[in-house]
């Protein structure tokens, strides 16, 4: 077993390498068709994620590939003439997902398009760097409306973890927010000395 | 139809030494009947201001406020006292003050004093209050003075809404300790603005606070941005012919 977890850690490189995890979170749970499996993963992730269904799909081949899940066409609940692909564990999810969750990511480059236009900007790009401040601080408004608020009670493991996974959320975009206001207030400041 | 609240072009400056600082600049925008309206900032930012000018408290230099269409300014404050104590609440963690010895279901009764009721009536409405924001019958005969910070802040939600306003103005709800009691506050608020119809509008140094706002507003060096409005558009350069030719199309 141990063997097919390192033969499997391909799986693990990557910029999907993270929701490739978390949708084999989702298959353990409970199987499920493709758009059950999306609409899940959307549920816990949250919408900032913006996952796309079609990149579902295709981390769900990915994961078919490397023998993690398998997908096997059965009549549907509500009508059995027709089917659909249902997507279930194997006997390496389960050490799998384990040896994901052990296993140190790597942390992702904080690469913000808006932070390599303010390191070469020129005198004569401040208020266009304003402009692009304050849209940056109203997307990551945008975003903050975009998270589903918590419930009422966190008595389930899950109901936990997903409000820990909201938090980041919003702190991370809370933290965002900071930086485009103070720099914007840097700016103005500069602009309003050089103006005296 | 006309917005519930509006603030067109707001401005406010305080003394500061020999200067002035501009804690408010050009603020506009508007609040409509059950909507829930977040504005994040930091300490400092203004917020505060903002909230007690929306509330009447406080004037400001420039600009007009109104609340169901008319401006704030032109009524008298006695007026403006009225609108605050019947249509409007504000709930300021920092406003916590009950006479020595007051009871908490007297501490709420006592906020419906200008509304003609008998001291029983006053106490019933009181109590009902209070079981809605999960205060219950035991602890309202306690001393107001003797609460927790948790229990004193769903008290003075409970004395907020006891006049059944239409518009609720919250300055910093994310005083609480335990996050799961300030979740649990935040949820609170959100069950109240949708069954009252009413609107709401929170202030908060914590993005979590405003979970479930229609409208997200951050403040900073006295300008408000809004995800109401339309990002600037900037048009791409357009490509000259040589580089067309050179991409072949």
């Amino acid at each position: 077993m141990a063997e097919a977890i390192t033969n499997t850690r391909g799986w693990m490189r990557g910029a999907s390498a993270p929701l490739r995890g978390a949708l084999l979170g989702i298959v353990l749970e409970r199987p499920g068709h493709g758009g059950d499996l999306a609409s899940r993963l959307v549920a816990r992730l949250g919408a900032t994620w913006r996952i796309d269904t079609n990149d579902v799909y295709r981390l769900l081949d990915q994961l078919v590939a490397e023998d993690l899940v398998t997908a096997r066409e059965e009549p549907r609940r509500d009508n059995a003439r027709r089917t659909r692909v249902v997507y279930r564990p194997t006997d390496l999810t389960e050490g799998a997902m384990t040896a994901w969750m052990e296993t140190l990511l790597p942390r992702e480059p904080v690469r913000l398009g808006l932070h390599a236009k303010l390191a070469v900007a020129r005198d004569e790009d401040a208020y266009r760097l304003l402009a692009a401040l304050r849209d940056y601080e109203r997307e990551c408004l945008r975003l903050a409306q975009l998270v589903a608020p918590s419930a009422n009670e966190m008595r389930s493991w899950t109901a936990l973890v997903m409000d820990c996974t909201r938090d980041a959320v919003w702190r991370q975009l809370q933290a965002d927010v900071d930086w485009a206001t103070q720099t914007r207030q840097r700016i103005n400041e500069r602009i309003r000395a050089r103006e005296r | 139809m006309t917005p519930l609240l509006s603030f067109a072009n707001v401005g406010k400056c305080f003394p500061d030494g020999g200067r002035e600082i501009t804690v408010l600049d050009g603020v506009s925008f508007e609040v409509d009947a059950g909507v829930f309206v977040g504005l994040y900032g930091p300490r400092r930012s203004g917020k505060s201001t903002l909230l007690r000018i929306a509330a009447g408290i406080e004037q400001p230099d420039t600009g007009t406020v109104r609340y169901d269409g008319r401006a704030l300014q032109d009524m008298t404050r006695s007026q403006r006292g009225r609108l605050l104590r019947h249509e409007l609440a504000f709930m300021a963690s920092g406003d916590w003050r009950p006479h020595p010895g007051e009871s908490v279901v007297d501490h709420v009764a006592m906020s419906l004093g200008s509304e003609g009721l008998t001291v029983r009536d006053a106490r019933r409405r009181a109590l009902g209050s209070l079981e809605r924001v999960g205060v219950t019958a035991t602890c309202a005969d306690e001393p107001a003075g003797s609460l927790s910070l948790a229990e004193r802040t769903l008290v003075m939600l409970a004395r907020a809404i006891v006049h059944e306003p239409r518009v609720l103005l919250v300055d910093e709800p994310a005083v609480m300790p335990s996050l799961s009691d300030r979740s649990r506050f935040y949820v609170l608020l959100r069950e109240l603005a949708g069954e009252r119809g009413m609107a709401l509008l929170v202030v908060s140094e914590e993005m979590g606070a405003l979970q479930g706002s229609g409208l997200m507003m951050s403040i900073s060096g006295g300008e408000v941005c809004t995800t109401a409005e339309q990002g600037i558009v900037v048009p791409l350069p357009r490509r000259s012919a040589r580089a067309a030719e050179r991409s072949g199309s």
